[in-house]
């Protein structure tokens, strides 16, 4: 059997993925790249991305600054080599992108423009007025399209990683169009898959964000690192969960409660609405738990004003949160407060990778949100991951594009009977299946609830435990599951139910990992271990999957270099 | 309230069974007031029939794959409020002018091959080095193709348009405002390369100016004001002495 | 799906139906708007047989003496005005105008573009009408 053969296969159409594509052509106008995406790459979730990408430009500025907000950011458990790496790079990669036609939002002397954003000291944040991710993904998109070099497969469903004598070489893909299934090999796969917010129900993220990547190569014998690390957002909009960006009180929006009070002043005086993630949605629950936020048909909330800062300047930065509120809300924002809630958003763990994107499987390399390459610790800084897409997209490129031009090209024969496998095993567990009779949207939606409550803002071993068991009991219902559509043709339900399996699996790693840090760091907050330590928890989890329920955990020393480990206080 | 309901009716069609698609109804609860129709097609497919097939993800009107024909219009379904149409029903069909593939979705492969056709990337004559910075542009300089840039693809002025509907040769819409796009911005250089694509018989030329592509476009590109822009600019390019010159 | 993963799959494609233009307001003005063409086409036809009539020698022939030219320019007069109407609309769409760096908001173009339409037609009237005399 012949296949689609290449050096470089990307999966993932999303700003690393598509970024890391263009990197391993630039590396070498040669190498033949394929780019595997589960949906057209600009409908990536990159593109919601709203707020800017952090790159130390102006003078005024510096690496050290930048590296120690996101270390203190991190908690500590950003690896520090790792983090003064990346403050270097972001730089020249936010240039590139500017090379490249994306409208960054200027200076009046026409050079990129930065705002203020949570948990960074200085004005660092490039943005293109609030639809950042936006335009920074449909720029890279577009670029791309000059690279004859790079194949897409559109709307292609990778399934599962093909691995032939400890080597990644490829991939078994559905394509949705026809339903067939494909195996698509290259000597180097790199996993830019995104993040996995569909695990919870109340998530910024958008349908696609279901952590496959993390699946994949967590089934392939691949680490999953920091999972316990899960960023909720301060202000999303109740019932939709959209996000309304940190750029709004970047540029000067008050968080108030039902008292009209700014709170934030009783846990982050000296950074007020400037505060880190983390602690400010801690803030807010701990407010509604005590009574003060307003009640609403969609739960409980707080108010996010920025009526104080006019017309003018909400129309030339915030343009996109007035089209929002007028959308989503039905209020001006001009003149109304916006009512918000702390709603998941970011996945800080993910597949483990080093600097340039190497995992431990050969052949193998992951960037962007579904890796964590030691950037973002315990809690990620807004406006990083943009610039880690970039930065860690971009090594990752390269890094593979140096790799193949020595490795050999995978053998036909064992991929064949991959393909073979993969195809049986989908089809024996959804197409061809007889007698199943649970609903997919049903065992989602319970697992979503669950997670936001067990594995949620604040977290204590009971909840966590009563979670594993919660967890372990839909996935005894995932396998009596029930597809009605016998199509082949484009047919959703399948990825859904393919989708779902991985999310089942990662939620796992996410509470197993949380169970067993006691203590309190960065996003991870325990209620029964309030407190950070340092002495048994300035580690890395990883967690490596086993033919258990729960998974094996092993920790890893954190790398300190220059910063050593404070009390974190804003 | 707690027990409102709409009648959903959806195009269903599966090319290995059907000859021709067909529409399904549905009754589900309007449960709450901020529903808007992916909502209502959500709760289909997960309650009620799953194997209704279309495309979403962001729901907040921003990467553009919900785009369906609500009872008659264009529209990204995640924006279209269901509070809107009741108590009437709502019919939701594939976008128009495209061939359907399935259900609701649709094939826009022809799309894709547009937007690369008219080189939607920064073209200079000299690239200049990355050591040397940005570029230097002024919000003014923005200004000039910001609209342009607001495109996301969502193929609802493709589905508006009469005369793509009766010839899919013509470059449509989104396409030639992106053209555009590239073609106002400061740091571009390449106008006289994507010349070809756009003043093509297929291209600007084709269009009539119906102008339905810009009352139904969500992002306020105004495609039909690029297109009969790019016919003024492409005519002074020919009438004008130096009117060539980049 | 990429050109290389090109597959057999079926499409339906819904015929485009020869009632397109009346299933929305906006398509059958659009129609309207192309339709008014047509008469004023035939009008400066029409015209210019006339012109040519005229042209003959000082027979004496005026125009407005043929019932039928006038009836017929009665006519085309709303079809003339709407042409003239969409069209000077379009102008505001389509016309980049730059006034002390700024751009000029589409509506004063608009404007403009009528209020010049109004001054010529009172200088062209008045020209006739002060020939005529
Ligand atoms: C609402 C919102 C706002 C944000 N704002 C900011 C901000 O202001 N600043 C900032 O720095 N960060 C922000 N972030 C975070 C940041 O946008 C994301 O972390 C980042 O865009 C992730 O990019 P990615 O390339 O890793 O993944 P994505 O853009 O999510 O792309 C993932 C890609 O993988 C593909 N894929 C996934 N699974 C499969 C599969 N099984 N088979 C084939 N393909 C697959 C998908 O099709 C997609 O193309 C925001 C996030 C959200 C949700
Ligand atoms: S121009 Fe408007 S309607 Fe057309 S694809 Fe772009 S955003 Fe959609
Ligand atoms: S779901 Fe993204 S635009 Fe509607």
């Amino acid at each position: 059997m012949d296949f689609e053969s290449y050096d470089v296969l990307v999966v993932g159409g999303g700003l690393a993925g598509i970024r890391a594509a263009i990197a391993v052509v630039e590396a070498n106008p040669r190498l033949k790249v394929a780019m595997v995406s589960k949906v057209y790459p600009m409908r990536s979730h990159t593109v919601s991305a709203e707020g800017g990408a952090a790159a130390v430009l102006r003078p005024e500025d510096s690496y050290e600054t930048h590296a120690f907000d996101t270390i203190k950011g991190s908690d500590y458990l950003a690896d520090q080599d790792v983090v003064e790496a990346f403050v270097r790079e972001a730089p020249i990669e936010v240039i590139q992108m500017e090379h490249w036609g994306c409208p960054w939002s200027r200076e009046p002397d026409g050079k990129i423009s930065a705002r203020p954003f949570g948990g960074m000291t200085t004005w660092r944040t490039c943005f293109a007025a609030d639809k950042t991710g936006f335009h920074m993904l449909h720029t890279v998109f577009q670029t791309s399209l000059k690279f004859d070099q790079i194949h897409r497969h559109d709307e292609a469903f990778a399934t599962k990683l093909l691995v032939e004598d400890g080597r990644c070489v490829g991939v078994v893909a559905i394509d949705m169009r026809s339903g067939k299934f494909d195996a698509i090999t290259a000597k180097a796969v790199i996993l830019a898959t995104g993040g996995l917010g569909r695990v919870y129900a109340f998530t910024t993220n958008g349908n696609i964000c279901t952590g496959d990547g993390m699946a994949l190569a967590y089934r392939a014998g691949v680490g999953l690192k920091d999972m316990e690390m899960v960023q909720f957002h301060p202000t999303g909009l109740p019932f939709t969960g959209i996000l309304i960006t940190e750029a709004v009180r970047g540029e000067g929006g008050y968080l108030t409660n039902k008292d009209g009070e700014r709170f934030l002043k009783r846990y982050v005086p000296n950074k007020m609405e400037l505060g880190p993630r983390d602690i400010i949605s801690r803030a807010m629950t701990t407010e509604f738990e005590e009574g003060r936020g307003f009640e609403g048909a969609h739960g409980k909330y707080m108010h996010l004003d920025v009526r104080h800062l006019g017309e003018a300047v909400i129309d030339s930065k915030l343009p996109f949160m007035r089209e929002l509120g007028r959308e989503f809300v039905g209020i001006d924002i001009v003149h109304d407060p916006i009512p918000v809630r702390p709603v998941q958003h970011y996945m800080m763990g993910g597949v483990d990778a080093d600097i340039s994107g190497v995992t431990p499987l050969a052949g193998l390399y992951a960037a962007g949100e579904c890796a964590n390459v030691g950037l973002n610790g315990g809690n990620r800084l807004g406006s990083n991951s943009l610039s880690e897409c970039l930065v860690f997209g971009a090594a990752a490129g390269r890094q593979a594009a140096d790799y193949v031009s020595s490795a050999r090209a995978p053998g036909s024969n064992p991929v064949g009977a991959m393909l073979k496998d993969e195809t049986a095993r989908i089809e024996a567990a959804y197409l061809d299946k007889k007698g199943g009779d649970e609903r997919i949207g049903a065992i989602r939606e319970e697992m979503q609830l669950a997670m936001d409550v067990g594995a949620g803002v604040f977290r204590t071993r009971e909840g966590l435990e009563k979670l594993t068991k919660q967890l372990g009991t839909l996935r005894d219902r995932f396998e009596k599951i029930k597809i009605e559509d016998s199509s082949r043709t484009f047919n959703t339900e399948l990825m859904a139910a393919m989708e779902l399996d991985f999310m089942l699996e990662v939620a796992d790693v996410i509470t197993y990992s949380a169970l067993a840090r006691e203590e309190s760091r960065g996003a991870h907050s325990r209620r029964d271990y309030p407190e950070r330590d340092d002495a048994k928890y300035l580690k890395h989890t990883v967690a490596f999957r086993t033919d258990d329920i729960s998974p094996r955990l092993e920790y890893r020393d954190v790398r300190i270099t220059n910063f050593k480990p404070q009390a974190r206080t804003y | 309230m707690a027990d409102k309901r709409i009648t959903i009716r959806a195009t269903r069609f599966d090319p290995e069974k059907d000859k021709s698609p067909r529409l399904q109804s549905y009754d589900i609860p309007f449960s709450d007031d901020s529903m808007v129709v992916l909502d209502a097609l959500n709760y289909i497919k997960s309650h009620v029939d799953g194997s209704l097939s279309y495309r979403w993800s962001c729901r907040m009107g921003i990467c553009g794959s919900c785009g369906m024909t609500v009872n008659g219009t264009p529209k990204l379904t995640c924006s279209a409020f269901l509070r809107d149409y009741w108590p009437r029903s709502v019919t939701v069909t594939p976008l128009n002018n495209f061939p359907i593939v399935r259900d609701l979705v649709v094939d826009m492969e022809d799309f894709m091959h547009k937007l690369k056709s008219i080189k939607p990337w920064i073209i200079r004559k000299q690239e200049i080095p990355l050591g040397a910075g940005e570029h230097r542009q002024t919000m003014d300089q923005i200004g000039e193709f910001r609209q342009f840039s607001q495109c996301i693809n969502c193929m609802l002025c493709y589905a508006a348009c009469p005369v793509y509907g009766l010839d899919n040769e013509f470059l449509g819409p989104a396409a030639i405002a992106l053209a555009r796009r590239y073609n106002l911005d400061s740091r571009d250089q390449g106008t006289k390369e994507r010349l070809p694509m756009i003043a093509h018989p297929d291209g600007i030329w084709e269009c009539s100016f119906v102008g339905e592509c810009s009352v139904v476009c969500p992002k306020g590109v105004d495609p039909a004001k690029a297109i009969q822009q790019t016919k003024l600019d492409t005519t002074m390019r020919f009438v004008l002495p130096y009117g060539n010159r980049e | 799906m990429s050109a290389e993963a090109e597959t057999a799959t079926r499409t339906y494609r819904p015929p485009m139906g020869a009632g397109w233009w009346t299933r929305k307001g906006h398509y059958f003005w659009y129609m309207v708007r192309e339709f008014t063409a047509l008469p004023l086409a035939l009008w400066l036809l029409w015209l210019l047989y006339e012109i040519q009539r005229a042209g003959r020698g000082p027979s004496g022939y005026y125009p407005p003496n043929s019932t039928a030219f006038v009836i017929f320019s009665a006519i085309c007069l709303p079809f003339a005005l709407y042409h003239s109407f969409t069209f000077l609309k379009l102008a505001g769409v389509i016309l980049r105008v730059k006034l002390l760096d700024k751009p000029l908001a589409s509506g004063v173009i608009v404007a403009t573009m009528f209020g010049t339409w109004l001054v010529a037609s009172v200088v062209v009237g008045a020209v006739l009408i002060g020939f005529g005399r």
